[in-house]
């Protein structure tokens, strides 16, 4: 993908958001505390939020480009969403949720059949459950998938893991990695943990109050503490 | 000592209430409204009393009555409402006196017909007739009576549009919502957004009287009885006169 | 109860379920709005809308009597060009009803749409749903309860609507005479059985109608 911020800035509650940089690798990580203006990030690029400044780009094409007016609605940019509250629709099957999006987009980068998705995300037993009767992991699945299927030019995921315990952390990883070289979508992926950047990442933006405060490979910027986990090495 | 002070506090006490001036309640029929108006000022200033006044249709005023409302007088504008406090022994009949008499009249807006007979308001433009409720507000029963002695009545029915009170009924000819309302000659004589289209005359009209009595349930007997005499003196009688009411020798 | 009671409550009942259709898109429209947008002015409409609920009924029907009569603009307009009387006939009890239970339509359905999460119509968009495709599947079905609800206890309003009625459209028996009105009506003329039973019947509609709607405010669970 090539995901371009020229000089976008965003006033929030306490904080700017200032962001100037090219995402080119296929997954990117977008790392900091809580705060930091990541899930606004996030909602710039899905169209759900205006930038007071600035110009973003997907693969060439102007998504928002305020100074000539250009703002491309959310409806029309293909890019998939999945916040951290995951928001199924309640009143839907898992089967209506997952295919709310379908033929609704416009011309699709892969062509994924709604099989071979629920196959690989192991949801294809779910489909006419509703979501409340679903576990943490389920429910983590089927809005995984409800945003694949449109075949969306990039995935963006706000904190997935975060709120699951360690062992369906563990469980759900497998799933994002099958996401990453199975479908060879690209991802931005909001965290605010290390090893799952280090774990599924190319590349990583260090955001911290609401600017890019480091750029690079997790490797070089993360380090593992005695106590065997992931820390970000000194900025 | 101490018992020759207290006794002539008391008295004076006494004397003080005695002197006093007294609020006199009066319900009265709605038409009367605005000649009670004009006498209550004079008399005030005179007696010292002082007058409260609740004007509406005079079912609705006995009604209250009945339901023990703390009332000195009554002015009814028919005798049925009179006689049924009286059946109800709520009124002192020694008080009763017929007073006043009015005349019906067709009233029209101002931009309205310059004549309109009775027999014209079953005709096809007059769509709406305004009449004070005919169940039971005066204004509206002798309407009634008297649209029935013509035989008229039933041709008319249904265009009538009942309102609470005669006044009411002048409310509606004046906004122009309806064609023509029968109001009292008293009523038409006080508005400038009306014109009379016919008067009924008074050897075909329905009988009307206005009764007035002190109501039983009385505080202020002396001050309602004085009130009552004022009323039929040459000063107020020529009051009534003056807005058009018709006097009974 | 007589025939001519029960007609009276039948015409009521008609009147106030034509008054609640007819401010339904309005009043979901407006509340759809009020919980979703934000304009310079919002205030003065939400206090407008909530007038008729604080304001003296006869009040709100004094300004009818204005707006609709024969020799205001909009009176004279409907009778030259359509014939159409609106004060003292049925349309002037609709009218009265439909003013005076708006704001709690309004109320109600406001609430309902605030309780569905604007995340979830977030992502609907970001799956290509217009907003009206946003709206039709996935806000209306998550707020019609408590919209149904607001509906129930507007209707429930409109039923017993008085003051506002009596000034606009008269008492014509036959006409224009709804529930609360003849029990006025009775009063005035010393029939207290009659109105005792016109009582009754109108105390059991409202209590059936404002249990219903406590139910199903009570039912409609906000968006999990």
């Amino acid at each position: 993908m090539n995901l371009k911020f020229t000089n976008v800035s965003l006033r929030l509650k306490g904080l700017t958001l200032k962001l100037d940089v090219t995402l080119d690798k296929q997954v990117t990580a977008l790392f900091g505390p809580s705060g930091s203006g990541k899930t606004s990030v996030l909602e710039l690029v899905a169209g759900l939020r205006r930038a007071d400044r600035g110009v973003i780009e997907l693969d060439g094409l102007a998504l928002t480009n305020v100074c000539q007016r250009i703002f491309v609605p959310a409806r029309k940019r293909a890019i998939g969403y999945v916040p951290q509250d995951l928001a199924l629709f309640p009143h839907l099957t898992v089967g209506q949720n997952i295919t709310y999006g379908v033929k609704k987009l416009p011309a699709s980068v892969l062509d994924l059949s709604r099989e071979k998705l629920c196959r690989v995300l192991e949801i294809d037993r779910l489909l006419d459950r509703m979501p409340s009767s679903l576990s943490g992991g389920e429910k983590q699945r089927v809005a995984f998938a409800r945003a694949l299927l449109t075949s969306p030019r990039l995935l963006l995921l706000d904190e997935p893991l975060a709120s699951l315990d360690q062992s369906l952390k563990e469980r759900i990883l497998p799933y994002l990695k099958l996401i990453r070289d199975e479908f060879v979508i690209p991802i931005l992926y909001v965290t605010h943990s290390a090893s799952e950047v280090i774990a599924l990442c190319e590349d990583v933006v260090v955001l911290q109050a609401g600017k890019c405060a480091a750029r690079g490979k997790p490797a070089d910027l993360f380090a593992l503490s005695d106590t065997r986990s992931y820390r970000l090495r000194a900025l | 000592m101490k018992i020759c002070c207290i006794v002539s506090l008391a008295l004076v006490a006494l004397s003080a209430a005695a002197l006093r001036a007294a609020d006199l309640s009066v319900f009265a029929a709605a038409s009367l409204t605005d000649a009670l108006k004009e006498l209550a000022s004079a008399y005030e200033s005179e007696s010292g009393d002082k007058l409260l006044f609740n004007f509406g249709g005079s079912n609705a005023l006995a009604r209250q009555i009945k339901e023990g409302a703390p009332v000195d007088v009554f002015f009814s504008a028919d005798e049925v409402q009179m006689d049924n406090l009286a059946k109800a022994d709520l009124i002192d009949p020694s008080t009763r006196a017929d007073l006043l008499s009015n005349t019906l009249v067709i009233v029209v807006p101002k931009d309205g017909p310059g004549e309109l007979t009775p027999a014209e308001l079953t005709g096809p433009l007059i769509k709406r007739l305004a009449l004070a409720d005919f169940r039971s507000v005066p204004a509206g029963v002798y309407a009634r009576e008297y649209l029935t002695k013509l035989g008229l009545w039933t041709a008319v029915e249904s265009k009538v549009v009942p309102t609470e009170n005669v006044r009411a009924a002048l409310a509606a000819v004046e906004s122009g919502n309806v064609e023509a309302g029968i109001v009292y000659k008293t009523d038409a004589a006080i508005s400038k957004a009306v014109k009379i289209a016919y008067e009924v005359s008074a050897s075909e009209g329905p009988r009307i009287s206005y009764p007035v009595a002190v109501v039983k349930g009385t505080r202020n007997a002396g001050a309602s009885k004085r009130f009552l005499e004022y009323l039929k003196s040459e000063p107020a009688l020529a009051v009534f006169k003056k807005f058009g009411f018709i006097v009974r020798q | 109860m007589r025939s001519a009671e029960w007609e009276i409550v039948g015409f009521t009942f008609a009147m106030a379920l034509l008054a609640t259709f007819a401010i339904l898109p309005f009043g979901v429209g407006l509340a759809w709005l009020l919980a979703r947008k934000s304009w310079p002015g919002k205030s003065v409409v939400e206090t407008l809308v909530a007038l008729p609920l604080v304001m003296p009924p006869v009040a709100t029907g004094l300004i009818l009597l204005k707006v609709l009569g024969r020799k205001s603009p909009i009176g004279a307009f409907l009778q030259e060009h359509f014939d159409l009387e609106m004060v003292f006939t049925w349309r002037a009890v609709v009218a009265a009803m439909a003013v005076m239970s708006f704001p709690l339509l309004v109320r109600g359905a406001r609430i309902a749409f605030e309780a569905v999460s604007p995340r979830l119509e977030q992502v609907a968009t970001t799956l290509g749903a217009t907003r009206l495709r946003v709206f039709m599947t996935i806000t209306l079905p998550l707020a019609h309860r408590g919209i149904i609800a607001g509906s129930v206890l507007s209707f429930a309003r409109a039923l017993g609507e008085f003051g506002a009625t009596i000034l606009v459209a008269g008492n014509i028996p036959g006409r224009t005479t709804t529930l609360s009105v003849s029990i006025y009506s009775d009063i005035q003329l010393g029939h207290d059985g009659d109105a005792f039973r016109m009582l009754v019947v109108s105390v059991v509609l409202a209590f059936v109608a404002v249990w219903t709607s406590e139910w199903l405010f009570r039912r409609s669970t906000p968006a999990a």
